[in-house]
């Protein structure tokens, strides 16, 4: 793309309609630059539109996001495409990257076009020079930092701020790796480039405006210093980024400067930018909480060589932190200079906090404050539930005042537990004797005393030692918590409601079940609520108490425990999901899968139940959002249709009948989301189906055998499911119409990803244990063909083992023979190079029960079966493959299970996009192919000594010659234990 | 989760968190940190007192370079700071003057010169280099380094450039032009003193940095350093050592390969880590710190020559702060090297053996710090070996120790004790296997309360520390029996801890993180809640 008048022009007026209102033009322009792209030199010419003057500033703009975005896809050098690239398919071509020239063009000239920039075009223009940075940073770009250092230095000689800090915002951003990286040499060497280049530049400036401040702080205008503390902020964080890896040298040698600024900064207030509105002060916190980030990590790493100057900053955070008031804007300051001092309270210098009085002085003036609930708080729980929930319950609050200030009790408590206990009790007698004298307008000191009896609990929920010392659970519980939880109005001080819930499930193993069954009523009433943060919180309690367990694994509570409230609980489930904003409440629908999991499920619950369901799915569909509501939602379909069906095998096809057409829907809309559900979903009713599979099924059979569908990798784990579902159930269909033939195609191009090679031999091995021998002759060939390509062109770990295990079950399901003589077809001999190179050497890393089992099995048969094996010319191989047999038996299960091999991820977690999740209800249970053996030590001894028994004497030299000692000594062992000695 | 059986499905498979260290760590080649050794020998060192300070050029009079020796008799050392440059500035001109004026007592009025020179160099605590460089000295002291000048017009001129290399960077590396002239003069014609003298000036040229190192390698510089380093006793053979020590200390590893293969460089070593005093036994430790850390030829070498011994022995007599530092860093680094070696060598019951962890435990005991965490480095990769190794370290007393400082020790000790409590509880690896779990150390480790110094690592910013406490954590979920981990580790808040790294920019530790709470916290957790 040249630069010229008629690019210019294009580029504008694209940009220009990028940013029109009107969808028609938008989309237009938006595929013209997309086009475009894919011209050379398309990214300089929107960085040189980016630099004209004369454009407007909008456009200009939209250029620089747009630059931003194109280097993101393209800076990098395309890679390789990765082997297991057949199943993503359709996962976006690369784009083509930016040529060598182009980059060397674009990184001279972004440098003074950014500096040059306005405020959001700099910011942009920043962003994309640290993507740049991100490859090229700096061993391709060795002129970028001593650019930026000489800049600096020049920006710094005219004060001109705007450029100092556009710098210093860059260095910021490029140096960000050091903050995440791992410590490597390489890193370390990048790190030393810096430090060697910046180290003394930073400080340079550092100082230069801490004079500047010190000069004008009290007689100069905001609006002059606030790009002075800016600029001292991103010094701050720069020296974060270069400390963190280790304390360099540069920066150890010159902490009296540095230590000395940032006490200037948490001891001094400067009035006229603090109250020159609220975003004043903001500044001036933003530095000062820099300044506690730093001195954190000084402290938690370096402690002896911050000692000197530990007392000075402990008092000046003491101090600061009384200032702090509750306004919500001073939060982060709040949070980081409580984090400071809970980093002392469990350093080596604990001590600090050992005078009389500090602890009780720490909780009055800092913790008791940052705990009790502000406005915020208040605003947050009516308007937002699921963050407030998020942060409240689910430990998503780390960066909350209520959270920190606990955990700086926590960190004192290490060294100073019992001082810290009394005076905790005491405070929390306090907040309720505060409460009982004016409950209505003082019940937040109650919410402060719940809330720090949950945080300060020992334990969370589920261990054994879920207890506190501050109160007494049990009497706390009853003469705190119950008067809330019985409370006649549901809606009444909703934040003390959704309080006492969450103490009653945080302690809930704690509390009776005579009492907690008194409450049940209770919690089903508050599930009417009409705060989504009570009904979520009623509902969840619900669903954790139906999962305690006693001692010995028992649920605590039982279907007949629940019964008498069922329907009624469930009736207001489903009617808290029609709540404003619970329509797609996780809460609420976890609890109707949970209930369900439990509860006899009688045709009077099933019915509504699955209507209800089914309602919601199919409104779900048109626009699937939350995928934690979705995938409770099938999960609950699934435990329904599970436990139902188990009672009562006829509602299987009114299952069908309801929930045929949501399927269909799913897969006739392309609701690419659900496809993994949907076919687990189908997998589980063809299996609780006998046989014949109802005739409507087969259009799915059909449409499961078409390529399409096994492109998309999510699908691929549940399509094999519903195709062992099919095969097992209906292994006659398969053998009419060339189904074989495709389910066989399926497999082969499964096992040749690495991604998926997993998922083919499931479809394998279904196919095997499945079908008669006679059905599947022809195509044994090509089976071994495909196996045996695969082995030679890539040979990992976990193909061989899955290999073992396919010719395991072959083996066991159609005799040694048609294994030795099919495989020796493909080649001559073939088997017995398997044999050596495969099968012995590896049979000791099989893992998983029913895999050690098969294989012991398998290769026992091998040994006492097959004609080559029995050769005595063979005797060696023989001797080998029993060493091997005794060494994989004589692992520990926890060893072999405990390995884990280059496995595919195919679940990652819940997600947007289409991504396969198990549905745990509608899972499969491990079915063990020789169930009539019983223990396969046993199987192995017995057989060798009805072998052994025909030729005497002949086996106990071989394995005296071929066996380990230890293994040989195993063996013993066990021929004695099933008394069967090896003659 | 185990699935690489294919028969029959089992849940979606998480990410492997892999083991701790596992494997013997060595330590980085780039330092960015202060060298420690710096607090205590630095590596540029300032001459006051001349190597032929004493009359016979062979005595003690010489500084150890600390800066704190007691300055020469004459100095003045309030001295504005102008007036010393201004100083400097004519005593150059007049050394110009000097070598310009070829009549009668040329020599010595050169001398006289450059003895002016050097005296402005030697006596304050900020040096005029600068003055002296502005003013031209480096070409003029080249001059005075001329072949078959008189050797104390040599040892002055030596003497200007050692201080003048002492200085900063950028002053150091103007002695370029002085290099191939300070190098000749170190060579066995030479004088001692003289010879002293320039290694000195070198040694400082190489203390500097890689590119001078290089560059001095690159002129030979090696060779006759190394010879200088072969007699029994003397300032000399400290001096080169010194020199040495600096020179080979890379990143490049070929300056200290080709140090061990030079004739009579090894047997040097040995001998001297055997008789001699310990101001020359810390000079030769630190050489044998640089030789072990960079060079696996060497360290092969240094191991078969009983070099460990001597070090143990050493460790195990001496209390001088200085000598034990690269003595047991030299130790660990021969510990961390090949793994055949240190097999065959640290047989678990020999002598050898029992000596080192004796020593080793003797330093982690000690109240430095860096002592402690070089000491439990070497542990690390001690327990990094065989299970008979790790049983050592377990039934050792030091177990008590490590327990203690995981939780209560600065950052830095608290970091490398993780490791050591870390490998003592997986096997070795062999072949492509996992390495396995040894459940009874572990239940006894974590018995002993280790688990809540692993999770406050966790915490850390720093991500090896992150990364080892993750890992630790993934072995007391998977190992402690009956599920007890899970519960430990909700109970010391270590599910919070793991949490923070949801959205980590580091996507190793993110993954590990996300897993193990996935994995053990996730949905099927509930099902196997008890009751307290």
């Amino acid at each position: 793309m040249e630069w010229n008048q008629e690019t210019l022009q294009f580029l504008s007026q694209c940009f220009l309609h990028t940013l029109s209102p009107s969808p028609a033009p938008r989309r237009q322009a938006e595929s013209s630059l997309a086009d475009a792209a894919d011209r050379p030199s398309f990214a300089l010419a929107v960085l040189r539109l980016v630099a004209e003057p004369s454009v407007d500033e909008q456009i200009r703009q939209a250029a620089a996001v747009n630059f931003k975005n194109h280097l993101r896809t393209r800076w990098a050098p395309a890679s390789p495409a990765p082997d297991g690239s057949a199943a993503d398919g359709a996962a976006a071509a690369a784009a083509a990257p930016i040529p060598d020239p182009e980059k060397e063009q674009i990184k001279a000239l972004i440098v003074p076009l950014m500096l040059s920039s306005s405020a959001r075009i700099q910011s942009q223009l920043s962003e994309a020079l640290a993507v740049i940075s991100k490859h090229d940073f700096p061993k391709q770009w060795p002129a970028l930092l001593p650019d930026l250092v000489a800049n600096l230095q020049k920006a710094s000689q005219a004060s001109d701020y705007a450029s100092i800090n556009g710098i210093l915002g860059t260095a910021d951003s490029i140096f960000g790796k050091f903050l995440y990286q791992y410590k490597t040499n390489d890193l370390l060497l990048d790190l030393k480039y810096c430090l060697d280049n910046f180290a003394a530049p930073l400080l340079e400036i550092f100082l230069r405006t801490a004079k500047l401040i010190d000069e004008t702080a009290s007689s100069g205008q905001a609006v002059n210093l606030r790009p002075l503390f800016e600029s001292q902020r991103l010094c701050c964080r720069i020296f974060y980024s270069l400390n963190v890896q280790e304390l360099p040298e540069f920066f150890e040698d010159h902490m009296p400067e540095w230590m000395g600024e940032f006490q200037k900064y948490l001891t001094t207030r400067y009035p006229v930018l603090e109250s020159s509105g609220p975003d004043g002060l903001v500044l001036v916190d933003e530095l000062r909480a820099a300044v506690c980030e730093n001195i954190s990590l000084y402290m938690e790493k370096n402690e002896d060589e911050f000692k000197d100057y530990l007392d000075k900053f402990a008092s000046a955070v003491w101090s600061l932190l009384g200032d702090v008031t509750q306004s919500s804007s001073r939060d982060r300051l709040a949070i980081t200079a409580i984090k400071f001092l809970t980093t002392v309270s469990t350093s080596v210098h604990h001590k600090l906090f050992e005078s009389e009085g500090v602890i009780q002085q720490i909780c009055q003036s800092i913790v008791i404050p940052n705990v009790r609930l502000r406005e915020d708080d208040e605003e947050l729980f009516e308007m937002n539930y699921v963050e407030f929930i998020r942060r409240d319950m689910e430990g998503s609050d780390l960066d909350t005042r209520r959270r920190i200030a606990c955990e700086l009790l926590k960190g004192i408590a290490t060294y100073h537990k019992a001082e810290v206990t009394a005076i905790v009790s005491a405070q929390i007698q306090n907040l309720l004797s505060s409460y009982a004298a004016n409950p209505a307008a003082n019940w937040k000191d109650k919410d402060c005393a719940i809330y720090l009896v949950v945080s300060l609990a020992t334990k969370k929920a589920g261990s054994n030692a879920v207890t506190t010392d501050v109160v007494n659970v049990e009497s706390f519980f009853t003469s705190v918590i119950v008067p809330e939880l019985q409370s006649q109005n549901v809606n009444e001080f909703p934040m003390l409601k959704a309080g006492a819930l969450k103490f009653f499930t945080l302690f809930r193993t704690q509390i009776a079940k005579g009492i907690t069954m008194q409450l049940f009523p209770d919690l089903v009433r508050y599930l009417t609520s009409e705060c989504n943060v009570v009904h979520s919180y009623a509902a969840s309690c619900i669903e954790k108490l139906l999962l305690v367990r006693d001692e010995g694994g028992k649920a605590r509570y039982t279907s007949a425990d629940i019964s008498p409230f069922l329907m009624v609980m469930m009736n207001n489930l489903f009617t808290a999901l029609r709540f404003p904003e619970s329509e797609e409440n996780p809460y609420i629908m976890k609890c109707i899968m949970r209930v369900l999991g439990v509860a006899d499920i009688s045709q009077g619950i099933a019915a509504p139940c699955i209507a209800g369901l089914t309602s919601i799915l199919n409104e779900v569909c048109k626009n699937p959002k939350d995928p934690v509501f979705n995938h409770y939602l099938f999960e609950s379909v699934a435990v329904l249709v599970r436990r139902a069906c188990e009672k009562d095998a006829s509602l299987i096809s009114s299952f069908e009948g309801s929930l045929f057409p949501s399927l269909q829907t799913i897969l006739a809309n392309d609701v690419t989301e659900f496809f993994p559900y949907a076919f687990q979903l189908l997998a589980q009713l063809v299996e609780l189906n006998r046989p014949p599979i109802p005739a409507n099924y087969m259009p799915i059979f059909e449409i499961l055998l078409s390529p399409d569908l096994w492109n998309r990798g999510p699908n691929v784990p549940a399509l094999v499911r519903l195709l062992q579902a099919f095969l097992q159930k209906s292994p006659n269909e398969l053998s009419q119409g060339g189904r074989l033939s495709q389910v066989l195609g399926i497999f082969n191009k499964l096992v040749l990803s690495a991604s998926t090679e997993e998922q083919g031999f499931f479809v394998l091995n279904t196919v095997i244990e499945n079908l008669d021998y006679s059905l599947i002759v022809p195509y044994i060939p090509h089976i071994w063909h495909a196996l045996f390509t695969r082995l030679q062109n890539r040979r990992t770990m976990k193909f061989v083992k899955s290999l073992l295990i396919f010719m395991s079950l072959f083996l066991v399901k159609h005799g040694p023979s048609n294994l030795v003589d099919s495989m020796n077809a493909v080649q001559p001999n073939i088997f017995v190079m398997i044999l050596e190179q495969i099968w012995i050497p590896n049979l000791r890393l099989i893992a998983g029960n029913v895999e050690r089992k098969l294989t012991v099995v398998a290769s026992t048969r091998l040994l006492c079966e097959s004609p080559f094996l029995l050769d005595a010319a063979a005797s060696r191989h023989w001797g080998k493959m029993l060493d091997s047999i005794m060494t994989l038996l004589s692992r520990p299960e926890e060893d072999t299970l405990a390995e884990e091999a280059d496995a595919p991820d195919v679940a990652e977690n819940v997600g947007y996009t289409a991504t396969f999740v198990n549905l745990h209800h509608a899972g499969r249970k491990e079915e063990d192919p020789l169930k009539d053996i019983r223990e396969p030590r046993e199987f192995l001894v017995t057989s060798l000594a009805r072998l052994a028994a025909l030729s005497p004497g002949k086996y106990p030299q071989i394995i005296s010659e071929n066996l380990d000692p230890a293994n040989q000594n195993a063996l013993l062992q066990l021929c004695s234990t099933y008394n069967c000695p090896i003659v | 989760m185990a699935d690489d059986a294919s028969l029959l499905r089992r849940d979606p498979i998480k990410s492997s968190v892999g083991n701790v260290a596992a494997q013997r760590r060595r330590r980085q080649a780039v330092a960015v940190g202060k060298e420690r050794r710096e607090s205590l020998v630095r590596a540029k060192r300032f001459c006051r007192i001349g190597v032929s300070g004493s009359a016979n050029g062979e005595g003690d009079g010489e500084g150890d370079g600390d800066g704190d020796v007691s300055p020469d008799i004459d100095m003045v050392v309030d001295e504005e700071q102008s007036v010393l440059e201004a100083q400097t500035s004519s005593a150059v001109e007049e050394l110009k003057a000097a070598i310009a004026y070829q009549g009668k007592g040329a020599m010595q009025k050169r001398v006289s010169a450059l003895r002016e020179l050097r005296r402005l160099l030697s006596k304050s605590e900020f040096p005029p280099v600068e003055a002296a460089l502005n003013a031209g000295a480096i070409p003029i002291l080249v001059q005075c380094l001329s072949f078959g000048s008189p050797d104390e017009q040599l040892l002055e001129a030596a003497w200007c450039l050692t201080n003048i290399a002492a200085g900063k960077p950028e002053q150091t590396k103007a002695l370029l032009p002085a290099l191939p002239m300070l190098i000749a003069h170190i060579g066995e014609k030479s004088s001692l003193p003289v010879a002293e003298q320039c290694a000195w000036a070198l040694g400082n040229v190489a203390g500097e940095g890689e590119e001078l190192r290089n560059i001095l390698l690159s002129q030979g510089a090696l060779l006759p350093l190394a010879r200088m380093m072969l007699p029994n006793k003397g300032s000399t053979v400290r001096t080169a050592a010194w020199a040495l020590s600096n020179l080979i200390k890379g990143p490049d590893s070929r300056g200290a390969t080709d140090l061990i293969k030079i004739d009579g460089v090894l047997d040097a070593i040995v001998r001297h880590l055997k008789k001699a005093d310990e101001e020359l036994a810390t000079e030769i430790a630190w050489v044998v710190v640089y030789l072990s850390a960079l060079s696996n030829f060497a360290t092969n070498l240094l191991v078969k020559n009983d070099v460990v011994q001597l070090l143990v022995e050493r460790l195990a007599t001496s209390s001088s702060l200085q000598l034990l530092i690269p003595v047991l860093r030299g130790l660990g680094n021969l510990v961390a090297g090949d793994t055949n070696t240190t097999h065959t060598l640290l047989l678990p019951g020999s002598e050898v053996t029992d000596g080192v962890v004796k020593v080793v435990v003797k330093c982690l005991k000690s109240e430095h710090r860096v002592l402690k965490k070089e000491a439990a480095w070497v542990l690390s990769n001690i327990a990094a070996g065989s299970v008979e190794h790790k049983r050592l370290i377990y039934s050792s007393e030091a177990l008590p120790w490590l327990i203690r400082l995981v939780s209560s020790a600065p950052f830095d000790v608290r970091k490398e004790v993780a490791y050591v409590l870390g490998n003592l509880c997986v096997g070795p690896t062999e072949g492509d296997a996992r390495p396995y779990l040894i459940q009874e150390h572990l239940v006894s480790l974590v018995g002993g309360g280790c688990l809540s110094g692993f999770i406050d690592l966790v915490r850390s910013a720093d991500t090896e520390a992150a990364r080892v406490g993750l890992q630790f954590i993934e072995l007391v979920l998977r190992g402690m029996p009956n599920g007890e981990g899970l519960k430990l580790v909700e109970r010391e808040d270590g599910i919070e801890a793991m949490e923070r790294f949801q959205f980590h920019e580091n996507e190793d530790l993110r993954n590990m993180a996300n897993g193990l709470v996935d994995k053990y916290f996730g949905e099927d957790y509930g099902d196997d809640e008890l009751a307290g």
